[in-house]
């Protein structure tokens, strides 16, 4: 059973670390992959932007497999629908 | 402690005439430039920018250097530097010891630092509309981040750092660099420049300056109609001579001076007191007598401003001497890569002494009565030559002059 969030977290965890999605599973543990604290500031970026949720730093700090990170950002979800945070006044230039 | 000689033992680069040092002499001694229509600059179009031609570094692959998603820390700056720093040290086949890790100098020039990573920031809050910008926008923007990853990438921990001098950074930095190791503050270092901004916020500022040519760089030319902007990186490897012999090391040249000077007169337009006052310094370092330089490589940015002005500041240093030095811009090559310049030419004039092969001035057509030098027009000459200067001078009126001598015998 396809699980799209599982899916998007490990789409972007394996272009962060430019690895083949399939070499990722729920069960991969972060520091095992060889994710560093630069990969995390980039792969929180890259996740809030794609689920357009805002995750919090107490959230980051338990973090250790991927299945982690995927059940945090369905928790988020559940609590408040996905929000926008892009500014309102601001639109592209022409 | 005493004052020791420092030779060139490695040498990197990565400029718009090629991806390693081969190529880019090879280029060089043809008098082949690397000008080309400009490239794979986002927006430009929608902005209106103007700048048709480039010398861009093509076919360069980060995935090829960096690997396990660490091409996405380092701005394109910072990846050239660190690429143009292991091509060096690979160069001088120096065994890098724990000592000499922590006695190893790495002194880097850069302008403008990360702009790809700060601009990318702007779009997205301005363009984009995002209320964030990507986390890795600072270190990746900090004009010291080549220098901080050449430091971890060859694990190197003697003292390192970044000078950013506009134009003359490189050539700030690779003066320093031979006084740190000429005065027994580190056993070797890594110096040189990197720079890449080809951003479209960049161009836009550079074409507000109308100081770039439309077609192509022509220094000293009577046509010339200004600088072609460039992008790369170059680095080399300073060591003693005494250690540089004791190990076996192939020397490419001597670091014998270095001259530095203001003008304390404008922001954009040079003059020729502090050009002149600066190549006589460096003249003065390397105990040097004028008529003992057989090659500059000139600053030579090919503007309406520049040119006369850097030829009379020539003029006025070596008199009737100056008749018989090879001046030439490389600029009119591998373009005007800012913080780099001084790296890339660096990199032209030891290669010069080397191989007894002045590079040429190319795009040359016609000559300017205000410019009454030799410029080696187009094609390269043979000639062997004891000594040279290269010439950085900055917008900010910042003048920095390395001389180089030929390997010692």
């Amino acid at each position: 059973m396809p699980d799209p969030v599982a899916e998007k977290v490990i789409a972007t965890l394996a272009s962060v670390k430019r690895i083949p999605a399939d070499k990722i599973t729920l069960d991969t543990n972060l520091q095992d992959m060889g994710i560093d604290s630069l990969d995390v500031f980039s792969l929180l970026f890259e996740l809030e932007n794609a689920f357009k949720i805002s995750i919090p730093d107490d959230d980051v700090r338990s973090i250790k497999t991927v299945n982690d990170v995927v059940e945090g950002i369905k928790r988020l979800l559940a609590a408040a629908p996905p929000s926008d945070t892009s500014m309102g006044s601001a639109s592209p230039a022409n | 402690m005493a004052s020791r000689r420092v030779v060139i033992t490695g040498l990197g680069i990565v400029s718009a005439l090629g991806l390693d040092l081969a190529e880019n002499w090879n280029a060089l001694c043809a008098g082949r430039p690397a000008i080309r229509p400009l490239e794979g600059v986002a927006n430009g179009a929608r902005v209106g920018l103007k700048i048709q031609n480039a010398a861009q570094v093509r076919g360069f692959d980060p995935l090829k250097h960096f690997q396990g998603g660490k091409d996405a820390q380092l701005d394109r700056f910072a990846q050239f530097s660190v690429v143009a720093a292991r091509q060096a040290i690979l160069h001088s086949g120096i065994e890098l010891t724990q000592e000499l890790r922590e006695q190893t100098a790495i002194i880097c020039g850069s302008a403008v630092g990360g702009q790809s990573a700060i601009e990318a920031g702007f779009e997205d809050l301005w363009v984009n509309g995002r209320g964030r910008v990507h986390p890795l926008t600072i270190p990746k923007t900090m004009a010291n981040a080549g220098a901080s990853h050449i430091a971890m990438d060859l694990g190197l921990s003697g003292p390192a750092f970044t000078i950013s001098t506009a134009c003359s950074s490189a050539n700030h930095a690779i003066g320093s660099a031979f006084r740190t190791v000429r005065d027994g503050e580190a056993e070797a270092a890594v110096t040189g420049g990197a720079e890449a901004f080809f951003t479209v916020g960049m161009l836009k500022a550079w074409e507000a300056m109308r100081v770039i040519a439309p077609d192509t760089c022509r220094p000293f030319s009577k046509d010339r109609k200004g600088m072609i902007l460039g992008e790369g990186g170059a680095m080399m490897i300073l060591e003693p001579l005494e250690a540089a012999k004791a190990r076996g090391a192939k020397i490419y040249g001597e670091v014998c001076g270095f001259g530095m000077t203001a003008d304390a007169h404008h922001l954009t337009q040079p003059t020729v007191e502090g050009p002149s006052r600066a190549m006589r310094a460096a003249l003065r370092e390397a105990n040097l007598q004028p008529e003992e330089i057989g090659y500059i490589n000139a600053h030579g940015t090919g503007t309406p401003g520049n040119d006369p002005v850097e030829s009379r500041a020539i003029r006025a240093v070596f008199g009737g001497h100056a008749d018989k030095i090879g001046v030439s811009s490389t600029k009119s090559m591998h373009g005007h890569a800012l913080g780099a310049a001084g790296a890339l030419e660096a990199v032209a004039t030891v290669m010069a002494l080397v191989h007894g092969i002045l590079p040429p001035t190319a795009n040359f057509t016609e000559p300017d009565p205000e410019c009454d030098l030799d410029y080696i027009p187009n094609q390269s000459r043979k000639m062997q030559i004891g000594a040279a200067l290269s010439n950085s001078f900055a917008f900010g009126g910042l003048n920095a002059v390395v001389a180089f001598r030929a390997v010692p015998r």
